[in-house]
């Protein structure tokens, strides 16, 4: 047997039936996480809110039924962009968004960097971009599942108990800013702990930092705002971030003084560092010196 | 004793090298950074309404006790048995000479030092910042003082409770984190003995300045009727030590079967 | 010769799983390989010796007394664990020298221990570099330096030759077997049986959590009834070698293999066998080359037994 020159020998086919590589890995990780018990209670009672904003659509249409008589009542349960923006840049979905990022996505990266999986993955025909989306997309699922899904549903809902298209012809536009929102916070949020879950290969370490980046970001608003009472420090908060380009996208009164341009931008900036520290963070072979 | 003191060495040490422990120090310096913004704008010619005491007592101190010990006691309790058990290094420790309790006593305490150290430097630090012009004043360093006291309390009680919740729940961090943020928040907001059943309870009613939801900081401050303070710390006293027992107990009973 | 470890109808069940099931053994002073497949119980007897368990039912002691929340007893014992698991943060001598600190060593002990057993399985020149670095060859040398730098009497070694170069697979086979010889009670597993053949013939064979044999290998060969002995013998004249054995009534089977002039027999009494074989290899006219036993050998009493 003639002994073989020494190199290496690169491939330069093409890579035949390319059939979404990305799948599997998406699969595997939405099964996973159902099998935890507490992302399964977490994720329902995030879906609690789109029961009851379900519910006061409902009710908005059966005000007279009920015979409130409560002064405002029937101003608070008017179903308009407001009602929308309530919900997707509301604090209970926000925080629950985070909850089932930190139970669904902390380990994401972090284990497969503690367990040295990364080479397992990148040494099949499956790029960073196959393995970021595969990733990525179980995080999607999950929080498509929260907004963009009952938003939709809000909408078809509204039109099936007022029985006619005035909502739509109201505001035509309602259904893009849903889908548009959502795809917005769902693509912060899966970038972001993507991110984070690929600082550490500690998975504790890391659901700990999901959380407190997100509440310090908030402290910090508060505090400089309460100080200065100048409403561009909210461009330190995440939260009031994604309210500010919320109320854009549904066409309603900002809470803060401050255009949401710059929110977006301080949104899509993150978003473009996460992806900065993922590429670095994210390697077939790790070299320790 | 001398074992938990050997184990309280070896951690110590080993915790000051870890790269985790190097990015806690740098997010324990997010409040200087906060006082230090204050300060310059201040020396910029801001508004005349700077008192730098205030703004350590009311702001500074508040963000320590709601957010930064309740992060870095969480971490780090939870670490005394997980990190061993995640990290399959458990069996190096309990097949040596050292009884079961002593490795969570000395891996507590050790841990416990590290946070303590990290929270006064921040603590330090800010209260120099904003209190420049009152260091001569014994007034001000008593105060200091007491509030370093007040957060050293906070981290053993704190601590000893995640140790306790490390040691029993595998899945230890999300009820940390509902306890951190959710109870110990939310039970403030009751009236009456209700808000005896918050570790922060206690902690706030040693504070030189009771809290009061007037004034512009009143997001960050609750309604409270505090428990006097010869008691407060004797329950915080009772608390490290109850848990730390606890979960001394635990662990010297449980078995720790590793994940595949 | 008492028994330095002896379990008592131990057994431990997780839930409904059976892990181990009514293990009664003593280990004596010297070299005893632990076999069985994947699951067999072997780490949840590893982990029921050094005290990380609770057993479900039955007793073990070591030097009499019993392991579990007994820290005491870990002043004889060292463990070299399967998994690759370390402080990762620590270079190997900080890590080594922090665990002689738990033995309770002082600085100027520990330093010279950690000297020793380093040097012993070759990583002085490394031990400034964290263990991060270190290749897995080198960590399980990490490993197995801190089982023996407090010089146990026991040593209980669970796969330690994973992950070794076959140079420093020869060198540590080496060092056990000094072990061995000092007195010392070691306690070994392996998946790889030719490497628990070079170090001992003394086996204790696992399987569904049960023991199926202890005691040397050739001792379980011969119980092994439902199994004949197979010898090959190569011979230039073999049909009159087999002539000579096929009337008796120990030979169950003749088997010609032509391409290498051998006969395989296939015989219930091996003794009487070589008895006989000698006698006829005596002879002038007889033309014996080769005596081998392809099944007197770990392996085969492993298949065997376990049936695979």
């Amino acid at each position: 047997m003639p002994i073989a020159e020494r190199g290496y020998i690169h491939w330069d086919g093409e890579l035949l039936e390319r059939r979404r590589p990305w799948l599997p890995i998406t699969r595997q990780g939405i099964r996973l996480a159902f099998k935890r018990k507490y992302f399964k209670f977490s994720f329902f009672v995030s879906l609690v809110p789109a029961f009851g904003f379900l519910v006061g659509i409902y009710a908005a249409e059966k005000i007279q039924d009920f015979k409130l008589k409560i002064e405002g009542v029937s101003t608070i349960l008017q179903v308009n962009p407001g009602f929308f923006r309530a919900y997707f840049a509301g604090d209970f979905l926000l925080f629950m968004m985070l909850m089932l990022m930190v139970l669904s996505g902390a380990g994401l990266i972090a284990d497969e960097l503690r367990h040295n999986a990364l080479q397992l993955y990148f040494a099949r025909p499956l790029t960073k971009k196959d393995y970021f989306m595969g990733k990525a997309a179980i995080l999607v699922f999950f929080l498509s599942l929260v907004t963009v899904v009952p938003g939709l549903v809000f909408i078809i809902c509204k039109l099936i108990f007022s029985g006619s298209f005035r909502f739509l012809a109201d505001y035509p536009w309602i259904g893009l800013s849903v889908i548009g929102f959502s795809a917005l916070v769902t693509a912060f949020f899966s970038f972001y702990t993507l991110m984070i879950s690929s600082v550490s290969k500690n998975r504790r370490y890391t659901a700990i930092l999901l959380f407190a980046i997100y509440i310090f970001s908030d402290v910090l608003f508060g505090i400089f705002y309460a100080s200065f009472r100048n409403p561009y420090f909210a461009l330190l908060s995440i939260k009031a971030n994604l309210q500010q380009v919320g109320a854009a996208f549904f066409n309603v009164k900002a809470p803060y003084a401050v255009s949401w341009i710059y929110s977006l931008a301080v949104l899509l900036t993150l978003c473009a560092v996460s992806a900065f520290i993922l590429h670095k963070r994210v390697k077939g072979v790790e070299v320790i010196k | 004793m001398k074992t938990i003191r050997e184990i309280f060495a070896f951690f110590a040490f080993y915790g000051r090298k870890t790269r985790r422990t190097q990015a806690f120090f740098l997010i324990s310096l997010f409040p200087v950074a906060i006082a230090a913004v204050f300060r310059f704008h201040q020396a910029m010619g801001g508004d005349g309404s700077f008192d730098g005491m205030y703004l350590f007592t009311n702001v500074i101190m508040t963000f320590f006790l709601q957010f930064l010990i309740l992060v870095l006691t969480l971490f780090f309790g939870t670490s005394v048995t997980s990190e061993e058990v995640e990290g399959r290094t458990l069996t190096y420790l309990v097949t040596r000479p050292v009884p079961k309790s002593s490795i969570l006593l000395g891996k507590y305490a050790a841990y416990t030092l590290i946070v303590t150290v990290l929270v006064w430097i921040g603590l330090v630090a800010c209260f120099l910042i904003l209190n420049f012009e009152r260091l001569g004043s014994a007034d001000a360093w008593t105060v200091l003082f007491r509030y370093l006291g007040v957060l050293t309390l906070g981290i053993l009680a704190y601590g000893g409770f995640f140790t306790f919740l490390g040691t029993f729940l595998k899945k230890s961090i999300m009820v940390g984190l509902l306890f951190s943020f959710g109870w110990e928040n939310v039970i403030q907001y009751f009236p009456g003995s209700t808000q005896r059943f918050a570790i922060v309870h206690y902690l706030k009613s040693l504070l030189p300045r009771v809290m009061t939801s007037r004034g512009r900081f009143s997001f960050l401050t609750f309604r409270l009727e505090p428990t006097s303070g010869p008691v407060s710390i004797l329950t915080l006293i009772l608390i490290t030590a109850g848990f730390l027992v606890l979960a001394a107990l635990l662990f010297h009973h449980k078995e720790y079967i590793y994940e595949d | 010769m008492s028994a330095v470890i002896a379990t008592s109808k131990l057994s431990k069940w997780y839930g409904n799983v059976l892990g181990l099931s009514d293990v009664t053994i003593s280990i004596e002073p010297g070299i005893t390989g632990l076999l069985g497949p994947n699951g067999a119980g072997k780490s949840t007897f590893f982990n029921l010796l050094t005290g990380q368990l609770k057993p479900s039912i039955g007793s073990l002691t070591i030097f009499g007394e019993p392991v579990r929340n007994n820290s005491r007893a870990f002043r004889r014992i060292g463990l070299c664990p399967e998994q690759d698991a370390f402080y990762e943060e620590l270079s190997g001598w900080e890590f080594l020298t922090n665990l002689l600190r738990l033995q309770g060593y002082g600085p100027t002990e520990i330093a010279a221990r950690a000297e020793k057993a380093l040097g012993i399985v070759e990583l002085l020149a490394d031990k400034g570099r964290i263990v991060r670095s270190y290749s897995h060859g080198m960590r399980q040398r990490l490993k197995f330096a801190q089982a023996i730098a407090h010089d146990p009497q026991v040593l209980i070694l669970d796969e330690p030759l994973n992950g070794l170069d076959p140079l420093g697979k020869r060198k540590l086979i080496r060092l056990i077997k000094d072990f061995g010889r000092e007195g010392r009670t070691v306690l070994v597993s392996s998946h790889v049986l030719p490497e628990i053949e070079a170090l001992t013939a003394d086996i204790i064979l696992l399987h569904h959590g049960k023991i199926l044999a202890v005691g040397g290998i050739q001792n379980i060969r011969d119980l092994i009834d439902t199994h004949p002995h197979i010898i090959a013998v190569r011979s230039s004249a073999p049909r009159a070698l087999a002539a000579h054995f096929v009337g008796e009534e120990y030979v169950l089977n003749v088997h010609f293999e032509n391409s290498r002039d051998s006969v395989l027999f296939e015989t219930t009494n091996r003794d009487r066998f070589f008895e006989r074989l000698t006698r006829y290899a005596a002879e002038p006219a007889a033309a014996v080359e080769e005596v081998t036993s392809p099944d007197d050998n770990l392996q085969a009493v492993f298949d065997y037994l376990v049936g695979t």
